[in-house]
């Protein structure tokens, strides 16, 4: 896989994307970039997490480098290496690396899934020494005060065994997210989608049921995502039902049998026109 | 020839009688999927399990042809309590099938609406009825239906005396629009029973009379017959009589109310008859005597619980216990008894096992950590001079994959299974095999897996007598090598008493933790779910076990349970998690099945 296809250079956004704060995050999170600290945001499936990122790199006027972590991403995805072409080798910056040169925020989205060996090259970059050392080239290269490191993660139990290790947890300021207040959530999905108050209600309040299905009957709770998708579908003509079924509970299970029982909460919810 | 015409008799009675669409029933069996993930959607408790509910006598007025065929005497209401929502059986009270299906889902919504305990049963219903309407405007539709055909259903209102046709129309109008009717008007009759509502609450603060015999819980283990109905109880003193049928009044049923405890040595079909009367019980008086119908049944009592206040132990190794209506974790609740089993004779492996022995072996082999050569890498030790001869002759600027890189696939897991050793594996699955036969061949596979990956493992088996001896049996150690007497362990096995999970799944988690590796799987296998024969049961020992899982996943421990209970989808889902458990549907494949299911989960 080449870099560019893991890596998503943004330029700063002119017009800041929209996010409604549910707490001090955003305080917090300043306050973290001007005390050089490295920031670690935990919470569920869609909650709001990049755009949270995406909304504070375009408050701060912060070029973005997302990368999305999986579980074969190693240590050289993120610093960069050598290639070869018809002349001989050259080296390419990875992410990570681009970031800690010329400034910016470098987001690792799902940092539990990389392989281990990034952890080490991670460490150094997120304690005081803010370096990062590419052992290929034979550099050290310094980390900037515009460079921040933001790593996500969910904490989900079923990855526990994926979690992170102490000793790199303790080195990150953390914000934890949760799913908005449904107040909030309803004016998400109207600001996003542009459907009335009453749909945005219904959907928030079959999220917030479906919600409390999880772990028992689902793996994982919907997220605000998933609504907002579903809300999408309805703002374009798609009747309630037909975009919950789509859009939330075909997203939520495979099994027929849950499946259905899951319609039955969602037709409790949206009265047949 | 007059048994035919009785026969006959009963049925041309029973149709002309009956106010029900028994062409048009729906059954819970059919639909508890739904409905439990309804329930719990509309804000229900996950411990809750859904559950066929028994009757309540109806003292309404019965038509002449009703007393006659003697139906409509008994009538399924909902209702629910931190252990279970008990929802009729069948629903078939309505002219369509739709409506009998909407009535549960209304059901589940009504008992999933918490509302402050002190209201009377009248304004709960109407509260918890506008609740609903207003926030689930989806089930506002079902209801508006359901009242149309409940009304329907009640009759006219003009045949009743003055007195109850003054109750029935508040009764109507509180359908119509809940939160109206305050006080419902007296009437000297019952009123009809009001489907579409939660059942009037039962007594359930009735105290325990005094234990007398104690050491009872190895005579009790015989036949086990499937009748998942809960039933009305309570506890009563049984009275010091022989002839325990003096009292029995053969023209009226009801008598079977006053003492179900008979004789039963004499008779053949004892528990077919005994779960037949109990089905035209309205309360079963259980005595604490020496063998119960309850416990002959294996049927599930709504026993008021006793008070457990006992006192923590202080010798030998403690653990402590969850209480879930305290929301506590009380210390030094209950012993373990670590048990070394060392006297045993070593045998070999048995012979009708060597065939699967060979094969898991071929299977597993794979497994084994090996260095392997991977091509084609972004980077590597070596030059993966194919690649790059085919990057040179293409011109493909892109193609950057031309290292060799070796890696070893290393395993870094330990396991400890957990096999449940309860009096209930003694049960027959099949004509010549017994749950401890099954457990036994699985361990003997399991163990010889195990030693084909070179995973670390331990066995160990758990049973428990109350919250004083919990046993925990060592078949092998994590530090022992898998030998013959290892294997003589696991040959001596033998099932005994209850299932006390927590403590067995917080001794394991002790021994697991100290585990070095990265990954670290604690495997249990069961047949049924946690009791003990003290108050170790239902909600409680559900909700202990589950809070022990919790503390495993804090320690790092991968929890999961493999179970041949074909009820398990009840609870387990709430112990385990919804991904952490499977349930084996023919027990004589799991030996077979468990090494595969090992290397699944632990691929």
């Amino acid at each position: 896989m080449s870099i560019t296809a893991i890596a998503q250079n943004l330029k700063a956004p002119e017009v800041l994307p929209s996010y409604a704060p549910a707490d001090d995050e955003v305080m917090i999170f300043e306050h973290a970039y001007r005390n050089c600290l490295p920031v670690l945001i935990k919470g569920p499936t869609g909650c709001g997490k990049t755009r949270f990122v995406e909304y504070m790199a375009a408050r701060l006027g912060l070029a973005l480098h997302t990368v999305s972590c999986h579980d074969d991403l190693s240590a050289s995805d993120l610093v960069g290496r050598h290639l070869v072409n018809a002349s001989g080798t050259y080296w390419t910056d990875g992410p990570l690396t681009r970031a800690v040169r010329h400034g910016g925020i470098c987001y690792l989205d799902e940092v539990v899934e990389a392989r281990k060996d990034t952890t080490v090259v991670l460490h150094a970059l997120s304690d005081d020494r803010r370096i990062l050392p590419i052992d290929r080239t034979g550099e050290t290269l310094e980390a900037p005060a515009e460079f921040m490191l933001v790593v996500s993660y969910n904490p989900g139990y079923q990855h526990l065994l994926k979690g992170l290790k102490p000793s790199t947890r303790q080195r990150f300021v953390s914000l934890a997210f949760g799913f908005p207040e449904p107040a909030r959530e309803i004016d998400i999905v109207i600001s996003e989608t542009g459907v009335d108050h009453t749909i945005a209600k219904h959907l928030v309040t079959l999220a917030n049921a479906l919600r409390s299905t999880a772990d028992h009957d689902l793996e994982e709770a919907p997220g605000t995502r998933l609504i907002v998708d579903a809300a999408k579908l309805i703002a374009t003509g798609c009747p309630p039902q037909t975009a919950c079924r789509a859009a939330i509970v075909e997203c939520l299970s495979d099994e027929p049998e849950i499946t259905k029982a899951l319609m039955v909460v969602v037709n409790a919810i949206f009265a047949h026109s | 020839m007059e048994e035919q015409v009785g026969i006959a008799w009963h049925r041309l009675i029973n149709r002309l009688a009956t106010r029900r669409y028994p062409d048009e029933a729906v059954a819970l069996s059919g639909i508890s999927t739904p409905v439990g993930i309804l329930f719990r959607a509309l804000g229900g408790d996950h411990g809750v399990a859904i559950q066929a509910g028994g009757s309540i006598l109806n003292h309404a007025k019965r038509s002449l042809l009703e007393r006659l065929a003697g139906s409509e005497r008994k009538v399924e209401l909902a209702c629910v309590d931190h252990q279970a929502l008990q929802l009729p059986a069948v629903i078939d009270s309505f002219p369509t099938q739709r409506l009998n299906n909407e009535l549960y889902l209304w059901l589940a919504a009504l008992s999933a609406t918490s509302l402050p305990p002190q209201q009377t049963w009248l304004a709960r219903n109407q509260n918890a009825t506008r609740l609903i309407i207003q926030r689930f405007p989806g089930m506002a539709a079902i209801y508006r239906r359901l009242v149309a055909a409940e009304i329907l259903r009640r009759g006219p209102i003009n045949r009743l005396p003055p007195d109850e046709a003054q109750q029935e129309q508040a009764i109507r109008d509180a359908l119509r629009e809940p939160g109206s009717i305050s006080v419902l008007p007296h009437a000297r009759r019952a009123h009809q029973p009001i489907l579409l509502w939660l059942r009037p609450d039962i007594l359930t603060n009735a105290s325990l009379p005094p234990q007398k015999n104690k050491d009872q819980a190895s005579r009790e283990s015989s036949t086990t017959q499937s009748d998942k109905k809960r039933r009305m109880a309570e506890y009563t003193e049984m009275p010091e009589r022989k002839g325990g049928l003096l009292l029995f009044r053969p023209e009226s049923i009801f008598s079977w109310s006053e003492y179900a405890k008979i004789e039963h040595e004499a008779q053949e079909n004892e528990d077919e008859d005994l779960a037949q009367a109990a089905d035209d019980l309205d309360t079963i008086s259980i005595t604490r005597d020496s063998r119960n119908i309850a416990k002959k049944l294996s049927m599930s009592l709504d026993l008021p619980k006793a008070a457990s206040a006992l006192p923590p132990l202080n010798d030998g190794k403690m653990l402590p216990e969850w209480d879930y209506k305290t929301r506590t974790l009380k210390p030094d609740q209950c012993r373990v008894n670590t048990i070394p089993l060392t006297d045993i004779e070593p045998c070999a492996l048995p012979e009708h096992l060597k065939r699967d022995q060979q094969r898991l072996k071929r299977q597993f082999g794979a497994l084994q950590p090996v260095r392997q050569r991977l091509k084609g890498q972004p980077e590597g030790n070596d030059i993966d001079i194919d690649a790059y001869i085919r990057h040179i002759s293409h011109q493909n600027e892109t193609e950057n994959r031309f290292y060799l890189d070796h890696r070893n696939r290393e395993r870094d897991l330990s396991c400890l299974l957990l096999a449940d050793l309860s009096l209930s594996t003694e049960a027959w699955v099949g004509d010549n095999q017994r749950v401890i036969d099954v457990i036994r061949e699985s361990l003997f596979l399991f163990a010889e897996t195990l030693t084909t990956t070179l995973d670390k493992f331990a066995l160990y088996g758990f049973s428990s007598k109350q919250r004083t001896d919990v046993r925990f049996h060592t078949l092998k150690a994590f530090d022992e090598p898998y030998s013959d007497i290892v294997r003589g362990r696991i040959n001596g096995i033998s099932p005994a008493y209850y299932t006390r999970m927590g403590a067995a799944i917080r001794k394991a988690t002790e021994t697991l933790a100290r585990q070095k590796t990265r990954e670290r799987l604690l495997l249990l296998l069961t047949d049924g779910k946690p009791n003990d024969a003290d108050h170790y049961e239902g909600r409680y020992g559900i909700e202990d076990t589950r809070k022990a899982l919790i503390e495993a996943r804090q320690q790092g421990l991968r929890p999961f349970c493999v179970t041949v209970d074909q009820e398990a989808h009840e609870y387990l889902p709430h112990i385990f998690g919804k991904s952490n458990f499977i349930i084996i549907r023919k027990p004589s494949e799991l030996p077979a099945r468990l090494p595969l299911l090992y290397a699944l989960i632990t691929r």
